[in-house]
Order: C-alpha cells, then structure tokens, then sequence
C-alpha cells in the first residue's frame, strides 16, 4: 500500500508530479516572506505579495489533501503553484536589488508620449 | 489495486448560460487596492462611456467586465512599480498600455513575468516605432500574453539611436530573434544580447530600413553582372524621374490638427546654433588684427 496517493501525471510535458507539495511550498513561501521584509513595509508590492502567500500558506497549512488544495488555490495544479512560488521569489530578490517602491525616478519628456503627434 | 487509487486531476466546472466552460482564474487583486488618489503614474479614464451591454446601433459593443479587470490591473502595476511607471493607459478596444522609463524594462517586464497576479509567461511581440520629431524618437512596444489569466497587455519604452536599452533575453528566449529585428530594423541597441547581429537585412547592408528617413526604394540595386560572374551591388538609378506628388485638398480635413507638428529634435538643434557661431566671431577679429 502506498503511504501516499499520488496523482498518475500532471498531463503537463517536461513537469513531474511533486512527491511532497505541502513541503515544499511551506518551504518556499517562508523563502518569500523573508526576502519580503527587506523591502519596506510601505511599499504596495510587499503588502500585496505578502496578502496573497500568506493566504496560500493558510490554505496550504489546513489543507492536506492535494485535489482539494488544488480547488482552494484555485490557480492550476499543485505543481504548477509551485513554479508560481519559485517565480515568486526570483521577484522578490530582483525588485528589493532594484528598490522598485521608490517614487518616479524621471518623468518623460514633454510631447514623448504623445499620440497623435500633431 | 495501486490503480483504483491512484486520483484524477478533478478540473472544477462551472455551468454558465453558454455552456460548460471550467472556472477561470481571475486575478486576486484586493479591492482596497482601487485607490483613488492620484498616483504620481496617471490613469487616464476609459475612452468608451457605454456602461451597459444592451446592444445600440452603431456602437461597439464594450466587454466592461474584462475592461474592469485591466483597469484594476493596471492600477495595481502602477502602484506596485512606481519607480518606473510613467503613465497607464488604456485603448477603445480594451488593451493595457504601462508606459515605463528605459532604465526599468528588465525589472517591470520580470514583474509581469514572475509575479503571481501577473503571469504573463509568454512574450507575443518586440517592436518599434520611428518617430523622428521627437528627443527620444524610438519607441519600443513590447507585447506580453498571461495563458493563465487569459490577457494581454503591452510595454511600452523609449530610446533615441545612440542609448542602449536592456535585453530581456534572459526572461523570455523569444526575444532572441525579435531584439535582433529591432536592431536590424531601427538600430535599437540591446545590452547583454548573447548574438546581436542583422536577421532581415542582406550581409553588408548598410542602413537601418524601417527609420524615418531611410527612403522607401533604399539606397542600392543588385544585379547580376555577366562581365565579373556575380551579383553586384551597385548605388541605385531610377529609371525615371522622381516624382512628387501634392496630395493636400484644398478643404481642411482635421480642424483639431491645425497647428504645426511639435518637433523636439529641431528645437534642441536650434538652441544649440548660436553657442557654435560665437567661437567663430572671436577668431575673425583676430585675423583682421
């Protein structure tokens, strides 16, 4: 008898079906929430991130069936959700180099935006 | 056996009025995130004022809920992005325009790739635009599709000929080939593009063709020389004279364009005349002398 119910595929190519998904987005989401607060806890981005992780956290957290995860999430497979976490920290990392949250850094020349042009 | 319990992928379904269709994605963009105040990026409203469906003749029919949805997307970049974002606009027929700074291509364009409310995993389009009168007269258009929120929005920056702008080929592998048509094309410089070279034009073309002022025949001919056993490029010869057609009408078309087109480019020129010609005046008295 298998410990665990794991789904046949992901009907995906190149994706393998995680072995153990709830570990690796806690894993991952934590990996968010502390390369989160080295941005301000002014800026827009880092409320807005850390809402929606710590949303998925707590459906992660209460949640141990995978389908029934999947449904509560609501943005694809397990699998797929854990590509989003992934990508999810590679922002974070880059917008807290490139300190996004400041203000305009230089408008645009006048007329540059401009359509029509006359 | 191991079979029997092995699950299936459940796909939720929702049953609309027109048909079967599984429950769509939509983005979780907080509603507290609608703010009003002004952003130092500016909103310009809606250019449509139908706010119903009801079909009226002659009237496009608005799709309001996806107009909203971008609306409140583009909000939500212009907030999250403020370093970078100019202005957010939106079109008649519903599609999302984030104007940026050059300097923040490679960080918006990440954004909307990785970010979780965005998505937009898959890059349709590099372009550009020529339009000379202006101080940065290239204009470059990039168009992103999210597959997961079914939507699309575009990118928009400026360059003149001689300032670099980021590669995104680190992002997105298609914009290999596109950043190299653009460079091509217009002479859009990309840093960090790991094969920038000509893609459209013939080996040892000279010239940008899609600029401006690159005139529409160019400025070669090739044929076939039977003396040399090859094709020669030679400078071009029209067979006959060029001709300049007057298209104007004598009745004035767009009573909103009366004015003279505003050209930046000339007016930096002109500013910068008369500091030249002093030089010039003080080494004459020095001669008569």
């Amino acid at each position: 008898m298998a410990s665990k119910i794991l789904k046949a595929t992901t009907n995906l190519t190149g994706m393998a079906v995680s072995k153990d998904p709830h570990y690796a987005l806690k894993l991952l989401y934590g990996k968010i929430l502390r390369d989160l607060k080295k941005i301000p806890a002014t800026a827009t981005y880092r409320k807005y991130t850390e809402d929606i992780i710590n949303t998925r956290l707590g459906h992660v957290e209460s949640e141990a069936n995978i389908a029934r995860l999947e449904r509560k999430i609501n943005c694809g497979q397990i699998e797929e959700v854990i590509v989003q976490a992934e990508n999810e920290l590679m922002c974070v990392r880059r917008m807290a180099m490139n300190n996004v949250w400041e203000p305009l850094a230089s408008q645009a020349p006048p007329n540059q935006w401009k359509w029509p042009i006359a | 056996m191991a079979s029997s319990l092995i699950r299936h992928f459940a796909r939720p379904v929702l049953i609309t009025g027109k048909g079967l269709f599984s429950a769509a994605t939509q983005r979780s963009i907080p509603a507290s995130s609608i703010l009003f105040h002004r952003t130092q990026a500016t909103a310009t409203p809606p250019a449509s004022t139908t706010t119903t469906n009801a079909p009226a003749p002659n009237l496009i029919r608005v799709n309001v809920e996806q107009r909203k949805a971008l609306v409140d997307f583009g909000q939500y970049v212009a907030e999250c992005l403020p370093r970078f974002v100019q202005h957010v606009q939106m079109s008649s027929t519903n599609e999302l325009e984030i104007l940026i700074h050059p300097d923040g291509l490679f960080s918006v364009i990440a954004f909307l790739k990785d970010h979780t409310n965005a998505q937009f995993s898959s890059l349709a389009d590099i372009t550009a635009i020529d339009v000379p009168t202006r101080t940065y007269r290239f204009e470059l258009v990039y168009n992103l599709l999210s597959l997961r929120f079914n939507s699309r929005v575009r990118v928009k920056t400026y360059t003149d000929e001689m300032t670099p702008v980021a590669s995104i080929c680190d992002l997105y592998d298609a914009a290999n080939w596109m950043e190299r048509e653009v460079w091509d094309m217009y002479g859009v410089y990309f840093t960090n593009h790991p094969d920038l070279r000509r893609i459209l034009t013939d080996y040892g073309f000279e010239g940008h063709p899609m600029r401006k002022d690159f005139p529409l025949p160019g400025y070669t001919e090739v044929r076939y020389d039977e003396e040399q056993r090859r094709v020669v490029i030679e400078p071009i010869e029209l067979t006959q004279d060029y001709r300049k057609f007057d298209l104007s009408t004598p009745w004035e078309t767009f009573p909103k364009f009366r004015n003279a087109v505003h050209d930046d480019a000339k007016q930096r020129q002109e500013s910068k005349t008369p500091e030249l010609s002093k030089p010039s005046t003080g080494s004459n008295t020095e001669n008569k002398k």
